[in-house]
């Protein structure tokens, strides 16, 4: 496989020959890609394709059972979300991962929060996490009316936004953007597209799993088809079009 | 009406709403207040704290359970058997253990216990419902097997803390309300405690933020062993003897009822430690007052059963009144600051 746009700089990312089985399914059938730092991927492909299956081992949800991950130039385990989270990848799974009950700061930082105190006796800070959530959502030009306010009051784009401030205030290197557009209504689509665009300007990778190529095609650098577990076209945006990709999806293989 | 008075009004609504379990506690007692002429005094404010501990504390367990998104239906037979297990340890097997040995190995039989549910939920996968049931029977009926009848010479040292005074007040009051606050502290305060909202919230979101769920899990439900453990003992001083029948009954039944009055969610990740407590002082109250009307005890049980659902209608309209205030507040989704 080719690497586009080799500057001659090592890959943020590289997956050599992944393998996953899912029982009898054969969900990733020797997966080998890169993505280049400030690059943005996007990862397309029908149902049942393995995108999902891809985005899970990269951000530590599933072990791989075969295969080898280089994280800049580093052979990594990944063996779960903490480990990814610590080496700077991110993932915004749709408003899955947002806790509608809990406040718009306290989801922020979920998992990770801020406290103060001395040894085993540590108080979360909330004062700190209200006042990085302000910054983080005014950043995003999220007009949330407070971080207080409970997250199940927030439309489908603010939810994704909040997802997406995790992935700036952690400094990630690399956000995974599981199918971020599916649930959205068309300005919601022109917010995250936008957040997407910020993430390039910070200079953070990204992949961006999508069924809808017309929302990713403006922003993508490249582009990585899958089928049936096998990643089957690695392609830059400058060579295909829209109606190509369209057709590669469709038949499942790389169109000339 | 002007927009600054309309805007009072909803924030002052929004504050009753809020604090309903409050406001329904006040009311019903003003209720025994005005037809008990002995109702409203000190002595039997006192009196209602008193008889709420020990139930309370299994409020406290089932609140914190139902929090993190499961439910334990064996509470209340984990303070049974941890009580009647460590009386008979202390007083009929071994009893040349100083009666004070009572009062850790009561706690460390409910943690052990409670963490054999957390083992099963969290480590197994095993549904909830399902794992509490099976120990439900079990410990139930290990009671019965350690002693069928009451030990009735307790050590004073097992009696003190549900059953003893200081300065005039039961000592059982203080604990249960230290208990209560420092529960509050953790699911307000610590990572912990928002680990528990989040589980129970989304526990979808919570493992992909990497919180992992067999710990937790394990935690809470062993954390609930505890409390049921210290239900145990105060049950022990407040009926200053053992009787197989300890915490059985309507107890169970009784540690949902106090949680989801005072708020909590069967569904998970809602609910408050000053709820549970409104919850369980309501408990307390009605039982108290019921008593003083002299009214047949078959009623009172069923009085229990009608409070328990009309705290449910009354929270289902809490509920959505609440979202209804909180979507229509200025700056919320859209509408104008």
């Amino acid at each position: 496989m080719s690497v586009p746009r080799n500057t001659g700089e090592r890959p943020l990312l590289a997956l050599q020959s992944i393998d996953k089985w899912y029982g009898e399914v054969h969900a990733l059938r020797h997966v080998t890609l890169q993505v280049n730092s400030s690059e943005i991927v996007g990862l397309i492909g029908d149902n049942g394709a393995g995108k999902s299956t891809l985005i899970k081992v990269i951000s530590g949800v599933v072990p791989r059972d075969g295969g080898q991950i280089w994280w800049k130039g580093r052979d990594v385990s990944l063996g779960s979300v903490r480990e990814a989270q610590a080496l700077g990848i991110e993932t915004v799974h749709q408003d899955r991962a947002v806790v509608g009950t809990m406040s718009v700061a306290r989801n922020i930082f979920l998992g990770r929060e801020p406290t103060r105190g001395i040894g085993p006796f540590r108080v979360l800070d909330r004062e700190r996490m209200a006042i990085e959530a302000e910054r983080l959502l005014s950043d995003l030009r999220l007009h949330i009316s407070s971080v207080d306010q409970e997250a199940r009051f927030c439309s489908g784009g603010e939810m994704q936004g909040v997802a997406i401030s995790r992935a700036m205030h952690f400094k990630a290197s690399l956000v995974i953007l599981d199918e971020p557009t599916t649930a959205l209504a068309v300005t919601g689509v022109q917010t995250v597209l936008s957040f997407i665009r910020r993430l390039k300007e910070d200079h953070i990778a990204c992949i961006f799993v999508t069924h809808n190529l017309h929302d990713v095609y403006a922003v993508a650098d490249r582009f990585l088809v899958m089928a049936r577990g096998v990643v089957v076209s690695n392609i830059r945006r400058d060579e295909v079009t829209v109606e190509e990709l369209v057709q590669m999806q469709l038949a499942g293989k790389a169109v000339a | 009406m002007p927009a600054t008075r309309r805007r009072t009004m909803q924030r002052v609504e929004l504050l009753v709403v809020k604090n309903l379990i409050w406001a329904i506690l006040a009311l019903v007692f003003l209720g025994f207040s005005v037809t008990l002429p002995n109702f409203f005094t000190l002595q039997n404010v006192h009196f209602v704290l008193y008889v709420a501990s020990a139930i309370g504390l299994l409020v406290f367990a089932e609140s914190l359970v139902l929090i993190s998104g499961s439910m334990d239906l064996s509470v209340a037979h984990i303070a049974g058997l941890s009580s009647m297990f460590v009386g008979a340890l202390t007083i009929r097997w071994c009893p040349f253990l100083p009666g004070w040995t009572g009062l850790v190995l009561i706690v460390i039989v409910g943690a052990i216990l409670g963490s054999i549910n957390g083992f099963l939920v969290g480590r197994m996968r095993i549904n909830p419902f399902l794992v509490t049931l099976s120990t439900f029977l079990m410990y139930n009926w290990l009671t019965f097997y350690i002693n069928r009848g009451a030990i009735s010479d307790v050590s004073p040292a097992l009696v003190f803390p549900g059953g003893g005074r200081l300065a005039g007040i039961f000592v059982a009051i203080p604990i249960m309300l230290l208990v209560c606050a420092l529960l509050g502290f953790v699911l307000t305060r610590t990572r912990f405690g928002g680990y528990i909202h989040a589980l129970g919230g989304n526990s979808e979101a919570a493992r992909m933020l990497g919180i992992s769920l067999p710990w937790m899990n394990f935690w809470v439900f062993t954390i609930a062993g505890v409390l049921a453990g210290l239900s145990g003992l105060l049950y022990i001083g407040y009926l200053a003897s053992i009787p197989s029948t300890i915490a059985g009954g309507d107890d169970i039944f009784l540690a949902f009822a106090g949680a989801i009055i005072g708020g909590v969610s069967l569904k998970g990740g809602e609910g408050s430690m000053t709820g549970a407590l409104g919850g369980v002082l309501l408990l307390g109250m009605i039982d108290t007052g019921t008593a003083m009307t002299l009214i047949n005890p078959a009623l009172r049980g069923f009085l229990n059963g009608l409070i328990l659902l009309l705290a449910i209608l009354i929270n289902k309209y809490r509920i959505a009144l609440r979202d209804k205030l909180l979507m229509s507040r200025p700056g919320a989704m859209g509408m104008p600051a």
